[in-house]
């Protein structure tokens, strides 16, 4: 049988032949197959210390590369372990394949030792999923599983292998498998051409676009459409970078935590080019309020989205490369619009003259950006910071902004990073983390010693979680409930007790040099910012409430004054 | 108002409860369902569906079904082929 592979070596070799470069995993018992024939196999395989770890840094390796994420884990706890990383790659569309150990097919169904039915459990989160009884249909059935993961709308793929499948032998060798390449719905012409007609109707034109943009490779398509008809952009929080911040037809991010001159522009526009978005309510606010006057072309790869939760004047179904491509309206006069929603851009720009001489993190995350550049991307835990580099920070590329978006995973931010580092080895990898989302998956900066990723981290510490107590404060009459972490550890001390530089700033004036000195490192480097708890992010709109009603407290001027 | 839904699935784990999932997730009560054989890998499904609150669109539902994979909705059932087959 020496010549004949087993299921788990045709799970290493059709990893290979697909292309795959790294993973992200943790072993166990019944996966022990699997890493029997990883050992020597030559594919680089990042041991973290927690399996949500893996799913995280699978995830944005493929967000970073637009490749397949690829993770694994053993069955039972490790599997489950995987569940809230899967869960984010579908909310956010990010292809990912994720490869589980399970029992032996004879104890499936009797609660073997760490049997979980992961199938079962993750059927609403992925995009398909297999329990592998065959070891034979394991090259098929993984060289499906990559096609299923990117083609169309990307998401998650699971394949769970039972420990007996792959430690059998495989007397006759399949090969991958041949499936009909993908191709995307093409767009109906007399849409295009209603499309067309809509946006030359329009004294009051807006793109709205989200992260299908990035997703569907468009970002030329997009720019080149923006500059054939100067119509004004806002973007989702997966949108950004897409355009350009420093753009001047770009407005900002739409929303809960939107500028006003893009909530504005929404409120006001008369016609939303919707293109790679979802009309999520993180995005809309009061459905029935949002975007009152405006008609809607909606353009997606996915044609559940389509009307799902805004009738669209026209749906366009199709790849938005094609169909960006496709719209050459023939524009009127439409610089009294452009120029309003310039005004408000001005009008309503952020402000950086905080008081005091305490660090004020929206301009230091500003700074930051600048400083970077455009090799500059952030990973984002998930809180009040996530909020402020997407008002505050500067993205002149798209892949750049790697955040939490449907899911708003805490912790995903350092792993996160993990991966991101991996894939663009030469760019400024900033994980930007508060101290409630950083103590989730702290473990990880155990892999970045292990491997010497010379991942950048951020840390912005107001010893609380900050948006819960934003809240609280607003709409739960200050009842402040369980949102106090005065009680962290020393993160400089844990963060040297991993092997990674560390050192902290309490005030403005260090803050400039601090950043230098983080941007210089080529080793895995953490800067503690500690930051006055009481601050804010503003905007906000209330939950429920329309997209026109932002609420905004400066420091000069109380809230609700606007 | 109820819909009736006719899809073929797959003899793969977990079509059955991944589109029966999905039906009552997108919001969608089930009131009947009915499955036949067609063929040795194939068999059919019909469930009959309601909205459980005014604004879930049949037509999302049905979007949200047809990207799975592992099945395909039809039309028509395909009951009656697949009874004489096996009779005969």
């Amino acid at each position: 049988m020496i010549n004949q592979p087993t299921g788990a070596q045709l799970v290493i070799s059709t990893l290979r032949a697909l292309g795959v470069d790294i993973l992200f995993g943790y072993p166990g018992g019944a996966i022990m197959p699997i890493y029997d024939a990883l050992a020597g196999s030559g594919l680089t395989h990042i041991l973290v210390r927690h399996e949500q770890g893996a799913s995280f840094a699978a995830d944005a390796y493929a967000r970073a590369t637009g490749k397949v994420g690829v993770c694994m884990a053993t069955s039972g706890p490790g599997a489950t372990n995987l569940i809230t990383g899967i869960a984010n790659a579908y909310m956010d569309s990010v292809p990912m394949v994720c490869i589980t150990g399970q029992v032996g097919t004879h104890l499936l169904g009797t609660d073997g030792f760490q049997e979980v039915d992961i199938l079962g459990l993750t059927l609403p989160i992925v995009k398909h999923s297999w329990l592998v009884r065959d070891p034979a249909e394991i090259p098929a059935i993984l060289s499906r599983a990559f096609q299923i993961a990117q083609e169309g709308r990307p998401g998650p793929v699971l394949v769970d292998i039972p420990k007996d499948v792959a430690a059998a032998f495989v007397k006759d060798v399949p090969t991958t498998g041949e499936f009909p390449s993908w191709q995307p719905p093409q767009p109906n012409d007399a849409d295009i051409k209603a499309a067309e007609k809509l946006i030359e109707q329009s004294h009051k034109p807006l793109f709205y676009i989200g992260g299908g943009v990035e997703m569907a490779f468009a970002v030329p398509q997009l720019r080149a459409l923006m500059d054939r008809t100067g119509i004004p952009v806002v973007s989702t929080l997966k949108g950004l970078g897409a355009i350009p911040t420093t753009d001047d037809l770009f407005l900002g991010m739409l929303g809960m935590h939107g500028t006003r001159a893009a909530n504005i522009a929404v409120q006001d526009a008369d016609l939303l080019i919707v293109l790679g978005a979802r009309f999520d309510d993180r995005a809309t606010g009061k459905l029935s309020a949002f975007a009152p006057h405006a008609k809607v072309i909606h353009v997606d790869i996915d044609a559940a989205e389509i009307n799902k939760l805004r009738m669209a004047q026209v749906g366009i179904l199709g790849d938005l490369k094609i169909v960006l491509d496709g719209l050459h309206p023939k524009m009127q006069d439409i610089s009294l619009w452009v120029a309003k929603c310039k005004s408000d851009k001005k009008k309503h720009a952020f402000r950086y003259d905080a008081p005091g001489t305490g660090i004020y993190a929206p301009a230091l995350l500003k700074l930051l950006s600048e400083k970077a550049g455009d090799k500059f991307v952030a990973c984002c835990d998930v809180g009040q910071h996530q909020m402020w580099v997407a008002q505050h920070c500067q993205f002149l590329q798209n892949r750049a902004h790697l955040t939490s978006g449907g899911s708003g995973a805490m912790g995903y931010g350092l792993p996160a990073g993990v991966g991101a580092k991996l894939a663009l080895p030469d760019h400024h990898v900033v994980t930007v983390s508060g101290d409630g989302s950083f103590m989730m998956n702290i473990q990880e900066m155990a892999t970045l010693r292990r491997y010497g990723i010379p991942l950048k981290i951020v840390l912005l510490d107001n010893s609380s979680l900050g948006l819960v107590r934003q809240w609280q404060r607003l709409f739960y009459e200050e009842n402040y409930s369980e949102i106090d972490l005065s009680d962290n550890p020393d993160f400089v001390v844990v963060a040297q007790a991993f092997g990674l530089d560390a050192f902290r700033i309490t005030s403005r004036d260090e803050v400039d040099g601090a950043l230098d000195r983080l941007l210089a490192a080529d080793k895995p480097t953490l800067l503690h910012i500690l930051i006055d708890p009481r601050e804010n992010v503003w905007p906000l709109v209330p939950p429920g409430a329309s997209n026109a009603e932002m609420m905004e407290e400066r420091w000069d001027e109380p809230l609700d004054s606007y | 108002m109820s819909h009736l839904i006719h899809i073929e699935i797959d003899d793969l784990d977990g079509t059955l409860l991944r589109v029966l999932g999905l039906i009552e997730r997108r919001g969608f009560f089930i009131d009947a369902i009915e499955m036949y054989p067609i063929d040795e890998k194939t068999r059919g499904l019909s469930v009959t569906a309601r909205a459980k609150e005014s604004h879930r669109r049949i037509e999302t539902l049905l979007a949200q079904i047809d990207r799975l994979y592992g099945l395909k909705r039809v039309a028509e059932p395909r009951k009656a082929a697949a009874a004489q087959k096996l009779s005969a």
